[in-house]
């Protein structure tokens, strides 16, 4: 069963990978501006994904807006200094934002819940302060950069579908290990996964890191994709509701369902922006909220929920539908 | 000697001002055992309502006080009844990014209802200030100060010494045994949550005689807030008082005595958090 699963899996991801190359291919000569808000999803999606990452093991991080900035910042300031072809500036931006969450982890991921939230918010809202404060990084004016292999956009967007392809492959790998019984554990009783043998902290600091890498890189593209950097912007509490909103519409834990929460939302954005305009994000916090209360497995729980649900056409589904109604079977 | 004590007076003004925004909060947190994220926009929506009240209406804000409390302690028992009652039993996490989605909607809710924009009310004696021996303070502050301060001994008044107060002492301490004694759980729940709102609420009318209003401003009211929480000890109400002055004071001197201290003051509130929670995660006042 778990194998075929995984196939099936990796041929759904396959089919979305081949047809984001196929649209980014026909879209860049058909409709630049498509493609343009394309690469915006992805750069969303990677953030997401990440942000899952962590999540796994129970931790809620309002860091990725820091991991963000800082891959944003190390990669211009790098960038801007030396002369450094931009795509490495771009991974040089991720690697400092896990650099960063290394330590970080090792001092936060001790607390718990609320605690690790309120300090990782606190957190990035410094580095937004000490970014406005501190003139050789461009204060509150920002700075300007160059582009992404040489500004061609396709060639950006093939880039993020390559990085996300890459975390959705990491991802779907984790879940078939046997690091995601640890993070399980470590999710749901701490205790009772460090009785068992599994380093709780380690765990947790492996995840945060692997986590901040890919956001330092969605940071650092974005960088180099729009050209302009500012504290406001790149340390923007949003991108931290953003990365946390689309798992939890689309489904938490899974590799599937933070992609196609970051694909609905960000896709959908545009429309919003242009009938709530500067209150867009009003949506945001509704959906947040209502997948709370309503949908508390995202749209994939609640779509495996209904097709477990429907009856089998083989003759074990009578059995298989009494199991999930007695609720015997883990869904 | 007379800049110290200048210094020193702002930081205890700021301090009151801080207790009444976190003291609600603590009671949330102490209470019911939600980490309210929306507390600040509570206090954002008694400012605007503060606000409109002065423009259109000319009406004081220290005389629109109750309006705000009744308000924003309305909407609080409705939040509480139609979202929070709800995940009571959720895992902390779904409670938390519940009160997160609750924030960002109150906070868009109002920049599509009144724009992003600063409003600042021309309240007429907002320039006046008065001597008490060499030190000078702001009217306005004076006043939202020793009123905060006042509202905040008020709320452990009431928690000490009526039946309610101890009710929602009981809940706090133990909801099973608070249930078998006859304490309507629920209802002790709604009136400590809509208390902890409508506290946020007056806080908020208040600030509209200091400060501009606009749809962001609570965020760092719920920042400041939490690093009293996380000082004072998670859901300790009788600690906010004191952990207030300690961050009261730590930004006025940081702004006073640090080169470029003004736009570093705000950053004073993380390194409270982040020294506390690693050091003394149980909190200092415990």
């Amino acid at each position: 069963m778990r194998d075929r699963r995984l196939w099936l899996d990796v041929a759904l991801g396959g089919l979305f990978v081949a047809g984001a190359f196929g649209f980014g291919v026909w879209a860049e000569e058909a409709n630049p501006y498509r493609l343009a808000q394309a690469r915006t999803v992805l750069l969303y999606a990677v953030l997401a994904l990440s942000w899952d990452l962590l999540a796994r093991t129970g931790q809620l991080s309002l860091a990725h807006a820091a991991f963000h900035g800082l891959g944003a910042y190390t990669s211009v300031l790098v960038v801007r200094a030396t002369g450094l072809e931009p795509a490495l500036g771009v991974v040089l931006g991720g690697l400092a934002s896990a650099a960063v969450a290394i330590p970080l982890g090792w001092v936060t991921l001790r607390l718990h819940g609320i605690y690790f939230a309120i300090a990782t918010l606190a957190f990035s809202e410094v580095l937004r302060i000490a970014a406005n404060q501190i003139a050789w990084a461009g204060g509150a004016t920002g700075l300007v950069t160059v582009p992404l292999f040489g500004g061609r956009t396709v060639l950006q967007y093939l880039f993020l579908l390559g990085v996300l392809a890459a975390l959705m492959a990491l991802s779907r790998a984790l879940q078939a290990s046997r690091w995601a019984y640890a993070f399980a554990a470590v999710r749901t009783n701490e205790a009772v996964a460090r009785a068992l043998g599994v380093p709780v902290v380690g765990c947790k600091v492996a995840a945060f890191a692997v986590s901040a890498f890919f956001a330092g890189l969605s940071g650092a593209t974005y960088a180099h994709a729009f050209l302009f950097i500012n504290p406001l912007e790149s340390f923007h509490l949003g991108i931290s509701v953003a990365a946390l909103v689309a798992p939890i519409f689309g489904g938490l834990y899974s590799t599937a369902g933070p992609v196609l929460g970051a694909v609905l939302l960000r896709g959908g954005e545009d429309l919003l922006r242009e009938r709530l305009g500067a209150g867009y994000p009003l949506l945001y916090g509704l959906i947040l909220a209502a997948a709370i209360l309503f949908l508390p497995r995202g749209l994939v729980g609640a779509c495996q929920g209904w097709s477990l649900r429907r009856p089998l056409a083989r003759p074990a589904g009578r059995a298989a539908r009494r199991a999930v109604a007695e609720g015997t079977e883990e869904a | 000697m007379d800049t110290f004590l200048q210094v020193l007076a702002f930081g205890v003004l700021r301090a009151g001002l801080y207790a009444l925004t976190s003291v609600g909060l603590a009671l949330a947190v102490g209470v019911v055992g939600i980490v309210n994220f929306a507390h600040g926009e509570f206090l954002m929506l008694g400012a605007f309502l503060g606000y409109w009240l002065f423009v259109l209406y000319h009406v004081d804000p220290l005389v629109a006080l109750p309006a705000s409390a009744v308000a924003l302690g309305g909407l609080g028992a409705v939040t509480y009844h139609v979202a929070i009652r709800r995940v009571l039993q959720a895992a902390p996490l779904n409670q938390t990014l519940l009160t997160f989605g609750l924030s960002i909607a109150l906070q868009n809710l109002a920049v599509v209802l009144w724009t992003g924009d600063n409003r600042a009310a021309p309240i007429p004696y907002a320039h006046l200030s008065v001597a008490l021996g060499s030190v000078r303070v702001g009217l306005p502050q004076a006043v939202v100060s020793a009123l905060a301060a006042l509202l905040t001994v008020a709320l452990y008044l009431v928690l000490d010494r009526t039946r309610t107060g101890k009710a929602m002492q009981a809940v706090a301490q133990d909801r099973l045994g608070a249930s078998l004694v006859g304490i309507e759980v629920d209802d002790a729940y709604r009136l400590a949550f809509a208390l902890s709102a409508g506290l946020a609420g007056m806080a908020g009318t208040l600030l509209v005689m200091q400060f501009a209003v606009s749809p962001y401003m609570g965020l760092s009211f719920t920042l400041r807030s939490f690093a009293i929480l996380v000082v004072a000890g998670l859901g300790n109400v009788r600690g906010v008082l004191p952990a207030s002055v300690v961050l009261g004071l730590a930004e006025a001197f940081v702004e006073y005595y640090l080169p470029g201290g003004t736009g570093w003051s705000e950053a004073v509130f993380f390194v409270l958090i982040f020294a506390v929670l690693v050091a003394r995660p149980q909190g200092l006042f415990r």
